[in-house]
């Protein structure tokens, strides 16, 4: 190992050890008795808190996953759809238009669908139906672009739409933008129970610290008799509710991981069911939450275990000011 | 060091417990306090070390006036004074060692550099086989020499003693007030509150005599 790594390694093994709950609260030499801070009802409460902050920031996570794979999809695909008229054959209007858009520059592939697979699009909104045959469906033909070389859509939209008056052309833009909307409203929305959360965990510890400031009032004034500045009598109890939003993060986050690791299961057994779990299983793709997801979760641990210690060191702060 | 100029205190809006308080305490002087129960020995300590602000009049510590200053200025200028409390104030979850180091502890120095020093006090004060044990189970003369041992473990400029001999044997507040004596040589200023005629006699030392509400210096 080299010297640096020597010194980063030790460095690193310094930090944990100095935020392992052992080194922190050693029983018998805490300024400030550890059981006079964390009553196990602020840990439950912070393992909530942090709970719910987990669960919102890995769905909002999962969800902007899966929407932007469809936007990829979506990207890289157009599609044509020629509206049914009367005394038309259809069969072959969409094979002409299939050749004609085949010619087109930028154009990888044309796959016409046939009138079962366009039928089977609709059988979530109309259920299986043998009647749907005899219905006039538009047919599709599905494009995949050249994304490397794109082609001039608009061009190709103008073209398509004066040579064939039925056929209308889609490039997803529409889609995108509403996607883009749903999952945004969605953040937004994800955001707004995170800063909620943040601000009930704030105000958690501040009134923790104050309850934890009284019951040991005898003590503070001791340790400003020997000489003691705020800033130690502060980090005697910011490293307790620091033990106590790590030990509670990892609780709630905990929790929180096996219900994302749960969620694919659950989610295939709901799969059988109707339109609402299709829709749902829409939403979140295979539910599968990947590494950064989880990665997700631990920052929200470590926000959880600062905004616990930094709250309750301003909060000593504020309340030292008061005594003198 | 220490000068006081008409210095009055009442407690709330009760009566003027001290009145015009006019003394001068100069670097390596040795002091009894004393006055009957009540005339407000523990409360003229008590400006001594900043835990109250006098009604009236002014206070310098060491130069300073406390009443200037930060929460952290006034932090640095305890740290200069070591007080033995009437009733001890030690910390009941911590053991006899931990509290007298704290005065060390609070000022962030390193255990390894102390804990001899500590040690050897407490074995001076005769509490070398009661250092692990808790406050709670210490008699009320080990109590005493463990304030004691606090008070002086920071090697303070000036000594505040509140009763520091009540509750030991006449033997062991010879031996204690001789700490006192020891520390003065080299150089402390030390000013001890006291009932005790016997140890005022002993120990021949100036007088600060609180009657009334009114000081006067006696010797
Ligand atoms: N916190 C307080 N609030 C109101 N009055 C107080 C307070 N502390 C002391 N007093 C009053 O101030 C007066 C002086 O009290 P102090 O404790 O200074 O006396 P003392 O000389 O130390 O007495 P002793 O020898 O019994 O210890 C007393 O009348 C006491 O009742
Ligand atoms: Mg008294």
């Amino acid at each position: 190992m080299s010297v640096i790594e020597t010194v980063r390694a030790s460095w690193v093994m310094g930090a944990l050890r100095s935020v392992t709950p052992r080194s922190l609260v050693r029983a018998h030499n805490a300024i400030v008795p550890h059981d006079s801070v964390s009553g196990r009802s602020l840990t439950v409460v912070i393992a909530i808190m942090c709970f719910l902050a987990c669960l919102t920031a890995g769905a909002v996570h999962l969800v902007s996953q899966s929407a932007n794979a469809w936007t990829q999809d979506l990207a890289s695909e157009i599609t044509v759809q020629i509206n049914p008229a009367r005394d038309v054959d259809m069969e072959k209007q969409v094979t002409l238009i299939a050749l004609f858009l085949a010619k087109q520059p930028g154009v990888t592939r044309v796959s016409p669908l046939s009138v079962d697979q366009s039928a089977r699009l609709l059988e979530p909104w109309l259920g299986q139906n043998s009647e749907i045959a005899s219905l006039p469906v538009p047919r599709l033909i599905a494009i995949e672009i050249d994304r490397a070389a794109l082609p001039d859509l608009e061009g190709l939209r103008v073209a398509l739409e004066e040579t064939f008056s039925m056929a209308k052309l889609d490039d997803h833009r529409r889609w995108q933008a509403e996607i883009r909307t749903v999952t945004r409203s969605l953040a937004l929305g994800g955001i707004t129970v995170l800063v909620l959360v943040a601000a009930a965990t704030i105000a958690t510890i501040i009134s923790a610290t104050r309850s934890a400031m009284a019951s040991n009032r005898e003590i503070i004034e001791v340790l400003h008799l020997v000489g003691a500045k705020d800033q130690f009598i502060a980090s005697e109890f910011e490293r307790h509710f620091l033990v106590v939003g790590i030990r509670a993060g990892l609780m709630g986050a905990g929790a929180a991981a096996l219900v994302f690791t749960l969620l694919p299961l659950v989610l295939h057994l709901l799969g059988q069911g109707g339109l609402a779990a299709a829709e749902f299983k829409r939403l979140l793709g295979d539910a599968i939450l990947d590494p950064l997801g989880y990665f997700v979760l631990f920052l929200v641990v470590v926000v959880v275990a600062a905004l616990s210690m930094l709250t309750s060191r301003y909060g000593v702060y504020a309340i030292l000011k008061t005594y003198s | 060091m220490i000068r006081f100029e008409n210095v009055g205190l009442r407690y709330g809006m009760g009566p003027e417990v001290l009145r015009d308080i006019n003394f001068h305490l100069l670097p390596g002087s040795f002091h009894f306090l004393t006055g009957p129960s009540g005339a407000g020995k523990t409360t003229l300590l008590r400006l001594l070390f900043m835990a109250l602000r006098p009604s009236r009049g002014l206070t310098y510590l060491f130069g300073q006036n406390p009443t200037d200053q930060t929460t952290g200025e006034r932090a640095e200028l305890r740290r200069r004074i070591g007080v033995v409390f009437q009733d001890f104030r030690l910390l009941d979850h911590l053991t006899t060692w931990q509290n007298v180091a704290l005065p060390l502890r609070v000022t962030g120095r390193d255990e390894a550099d102390y804990k001899d020093d500590v040690t050897e006090l407490l074995k001076w004060v005769g509490l070398g086989d009661r250092m692990h044990a808790f406050p709670a189970i210490l008699s009320g003369g080990e109590k005493q020499r463990a304030a004691i041992a606090r008070a002086v473990i920071g090697k303070p400029e000036l000594l505040l003693a509140d009763e520091p001999t009540g509750n030991v044997d006449p033997q062991m507040a010879n031996r204690l007030l001789r700490l006192f004596v020891e520390l003065n040589k080299l150089g402390t200023s030390i000013v001890i509150a006291t009932h005790d005629q016997l140890l005022m006699e002993q120990f021949k030392k100036p007088q600060l005599v609180l009657h009334d509400g009114h000081l006067t210096i006696r010797g």
